[in-house]
């Protein structure tokens, strides 16, 4: 090997940095409430216009659970001026993907597509919005469909044990407790006038916004859009306000018993927090240091350190309502004890002794830093201006972000990870092979151990 | 008028290393994008898996950087980074703020010049730790998740290079030792082995001048071993061949493969067609019969693998709804195969339409357009490509559809694995 003609040991010191604004987002308000964004970003051709839905799964009953998630699906089962195959057929031949997808906190329909057929795909994508007709057919095979994916779900060791986490973790009629795309004997009890009404109620102007970002004409924009959604009238009328719970106070381990596993799926978690917490910013940065990057203290320690993983991650799912905190890794048979072990040192050590004024100083700089390089599509764009409406935010949200970031104290670091990180209320889920790994697990002493059988 | 035009200026550094630069400057962020001419199919019998454990190891320091250091600062500068290793090749990539680029710069240049004096018996048994625990991850505690083993070894006979998977099998990545990690190095981790791309805000005389102080001083390699095995193949497989598993999986699929023109060949463009046509969108055929009309499978999925030794491979699958049995889904599946000999200019519109807006959505990343300029570099020695791809694209005509279909789509070149869930066959 040649040696360096110059000395290779220390890091290029970095050039002048160059200034990055968030684009300039124009806002208005069409006279029937939808809340109308548009962003110029005209480097590519194309275009993502997202309407965003007040119509999350939070807000439907335990009793039709997934109903938000299946009247979603079913949009693509056609419209009064379409059968679901010549809907397809409309949208494909100008080349633009309509995609639906709901979480807890809303129903949200994209289209992509080059910027000279946005006309077009925007015309699309009310009609499939608003004048669906859920034929029966097609409601029932989207139905079927989606009780095919629940089978899938309860095979698949991941799925398995965020499924199992999420139920542990929450008490009773806290909808999160539940998987967000419902069960097999809710989705078996819906029909396409559940759906119906379902698209009353939420599918509403007033309380809905449209993000279009691309290489557009603002002007004419407007005219488009008032063309294609003016006639769309309603409100959502707030739900009632259900308290995030937990169903245990105290640490707990919970096997999910799946005989002959060659890896134990690992969650460890508890109730977190809103997205509108004040310690957002904070959280950001704990959980950075925590497990939120590829040089946090988890991922070291039982991936770079021990081998035990491929990856563990930690994770504040951030919710209109507050949505859980948690670990999850997939760990060898043999060492799923100690892998538990490893995580639930760091996460104790952290809480207890607090982050180093370096260790806040990187994380803050890697969130900082990395902001504008997830700003680059259009479609990227269109969800963090999608966040703004989802969650309320002010309108300089993304203008003040990294200032706001910067200006996060070691101090309040270390205090928001106490308030928000729990060790001692952890429920440990762990899908594998109760035979091999319950003793073990026994052993640590972390809370009562109980065994269940795969559903 | 070509939907994309996008600038590249390319250079040759004296020891062999490409060099593509694109200029754009509409965020304030660079990607750096290598493209090494090495992957599972430079792998010696016994050692399958090693390439990508070889990636592994790539960051786990080199002479002037400390183990976990190389993480630490693409970080703390804001950057992300990864890598993936594939059939033909291996790629490491980070993209970062735009000041930070002579950073990534560096830390590339010192693992393809320095990487050996860092490696140790210790990081060895730590990454082929994590490499056993992505193989369980991914293959062996994942419903369907072995399923390209059976399928490889089904389309490419044991002497070709494809046979085995990137991952490769236990015994062998246990196997691997720091001898083995030199040796590779040596022969493979060469300037003259790699295309380096810059894409993003920058100055081109600037980065050209980083490149060749960083990269210049590398010693150009020798000339690489052929291949392992025999890289020829028939450009058929001749039968059906055939492979049912058993397994924890909740529903019933059927994977299905054919031998297809290489990635570098004119004929391969068919074979993008002909699977956007089958299976992308709702409006495609697959969808179309199998989950809207006869309601026989709850998703399709098609794909034409861009390979280049020999052969490429042409991939679909369904998943069946509970009770549909393999013998339908085969069937189903068949016909649409045979079908695919009449196709409608209004068809292959569709596709390639659809084709168009997801090659634009594609490049939008600095950090992927850095990647498909890296390939088409390597690939064909022409980056710029990447802007009259689309045109290509639309060239094929149902006539060539026709000819590709009768060509390999039929019986006579295709393997079939269906697996089943345990205690239902």
């Amino acid at each position: 090997m040649k040696a360096a003609s110059f000395d290779r040991s220390e890091a290029p010191v970095p050039g002048p940095i160059r200034r990055f604004d968030f684009p300039r987002v124009t806002e208005s308000r069409m006279a029937n409430g939808l809340d109308l964004r548009i962003v110029r970003a005209a480097r590519f051709p194309i275009v993502t216009a997202m309407l965003i839905l007040d119509a999350g799964e939070w807000a439907v009953d335990s009793t039709q659970a997934g109903l938000a998630v299946l009247a979603g699906d079913a949009l693509e089962g056609g419209t009064a001026r379409r059968s679901a195959t010549e809907l397809a057929e409309a949208l494909e031949g100008i080349g633009a993907g309509l995609g639906v997808t709901t979480g807890w906190d809303a129903t949200t329909v994209t289209v992509s597509c080059l910027a000279e057929r946005l006309g077009e795909a925007l015309a699309l994508m009310a009609e499939v919005v608003l004048e669906p007709t859920f034929p029966a057919e097609e409601f029932d095979r989207v139905r079927d469909q989606r009780l095919a994916a629940i089978q899938q779900r309860a095979m698949n060791p991941s799925t398995v044990a965020g499924d199992h986490a999420a139920r542990f973790i929450h008490a009773d009629g806290v909808p999160f407790g539940r998987p967000v795309a419902g069960t097999e004997e809710t989705i078996e009890s819906l029909s396409g006038d559940d759906a119906r009404s379902w698209l009353g109620e939420r599918y509403c102007p007033g309380g809905s916004g449209l993000v279009i970002v691309g290489d557009i004409d603002g002007g004419e924009l407007e005219t488009l859009v008032e063309g294609c959604f003016g006639a769309w009238s309603g409100t959502v009328e707030p739900s009632d306000p259900v308290a995030v719970t937990p169903r245990h106070e105290r640490r707990r381990v919970e096997i999910v018993h799946r005989p002959g596993a060659v890896q134990s799926e690992v969650r460890m978690g508890h109730v977190g927090v809103s997205k509108v917490t004040p310690d957002y910013f904070s959280l950001l940065v704990y959980n950075t240091i925590l497990g939120g990057s590829f040089t946090s203290r988890l991922n070291l320690n039982l991936r770079e350190k021990h081998g035990f993983t491929y990856g563990v991650r930690s994770h504040f799912g951030f919710r209109r309502n507050a949505g859980p905190f948690g670990i999850s890794m997939a760990v060898e048979t043999a060492v799923t004890a100690d892998a538990v072990r490893e995580a639930m040192f760091e996460v104790e050590t952290l809480v207890n002794d607090g982050a180093s004024a370096d260790e806040v100083d990187a994380a803050r700089d890697y969130i900082v830093g990395i902001f504008p390089l997830r700003l680059e599509t259009t479609s990227q764009l269109a969800s963090r201006v999608g966040e703004l409406i989802i969650y309320g935010l002010p309108d300089d949200y993304h203008a003040t972000y990294r200032d706001r970031l910067r200006a996060v104290t070691q101090k309040e670091t270390t205090e928001a990870g106490r308030r928000h990180v729990r060790p001692e209320e952890m429920s440990i889920v762990v899908v594998g092979d109760a035979d091999e790994i319950r003793a073990p697990l026994e052993a640590l002493e972390l809370g009562p151990v109980e065994v269940h059988e795969l559903a | 008028m070509a939907v994309l035009s996008i600038p590249v200026e390319r250079y040759e550094l004296a020891n062999g290393l490409r060099v593509s630069l694109s200029v754009d400057k509409t965020t304030p962020v660079v990607a750096v994008n290598l493209w090494y001419g090495v992957g599972s199919r430079n792998e010696r019998e016994g050692r399958t898996g090693f390439a990508h454990l070889f990636e592994h190891m790539m960051f786990q320091g080199s002479e002037h950087v400390a183990k976990n250091r190389h993480f630490e600062l693409v970080e703390r500068a804001g950057g992300s980074l990864n890598a993936s290793t594939w059939f033909d090749r291996t790629n490491y990539f980070e993209t970062v703020p735009s000041h930070h680029l002579e950073l990534a710069l560096w830390l590339e240049s010192d693992r393809m010049g320095w990487m050996l004096p860092a490696m140790t018996q210790e990081k060895l048994d730590n990454q082929r730790d994590v490499v056993m625990n992505e193989r369980r991850q991914r293959y062996d505690n994942q419903p369907y998740g072995d399923w390209d083993e059976y399928m490889q070894a089904m389309v490419f006979p044991d002497t070709h290079p494809y046979h085995h998977t990137v991952i490769g099998s236990m015994d062998d990545i246990a196997a691997a030792t720091l001898e083995d990690i030199g040796d590779f190095f040596e022969t493979f981790y060469i300037p003259n082995n790699a295309v380096l791309t810059v894409c993003g805000d920058f100055d081109p005389e600037r980065a050209l001048g980083l490149v060749e102080r960083y990269f210049g001083e590398i010693p150009r390699g020798e000339d690489l071993p052929p291949l392992p095995g025999d890289p020829t193949l028939e450009p058929s497989i001749g039968r059906t061949v055939r492979k049912v598993v058993e397994a924890e999986v909740p529903l019933t699929r059927v994977y299905m493969a054919a031998r297809v023109p290489p990635y570098t060949d004119e004929g391969f463009y068919a074979a993008e067609v002909a699977a956007s046509v089958l299976g992308t969108g709702r409006a495609s055929r697959l969808y179309r019969s199998l989950v809207r009309d006869r309601r026989i499978a709850k998703d399709v999925v098609t794909f034409a693998f861009p390979l280049t030794t020999g052969s490429s491979m042409f991939m679909l699958w369904a998943t069946g709804l509970p009770s549909v049995t393999p013998d339908e889904l085969e069937t189903a599946l068949d016909e649409e195969l045979q079908d695919l000999v009449t196709v409608s200019e209004e068809e292959v519109a569709r596709a390639v339409a659809m084709t168009e807006t997801q090659f634009v959505r594609g490049v939008e990343q600095v950090g992927d357009r850095a990647d498909m300029l890296s390939m088409f570099d390597r690939y064909f020695d022409d980056p710029a490509r990447l802007n009259s791809e689309v045109d290509r694209l639309r060239a094929v005509s149902p006539g060539d559809l026709k000819l590709f279909t009768e060509a390999f789509l039929g019986t006579d070149n295709r393997a079939v694995l269906a697996y089943v869930p345990k205690g239902a066959a």
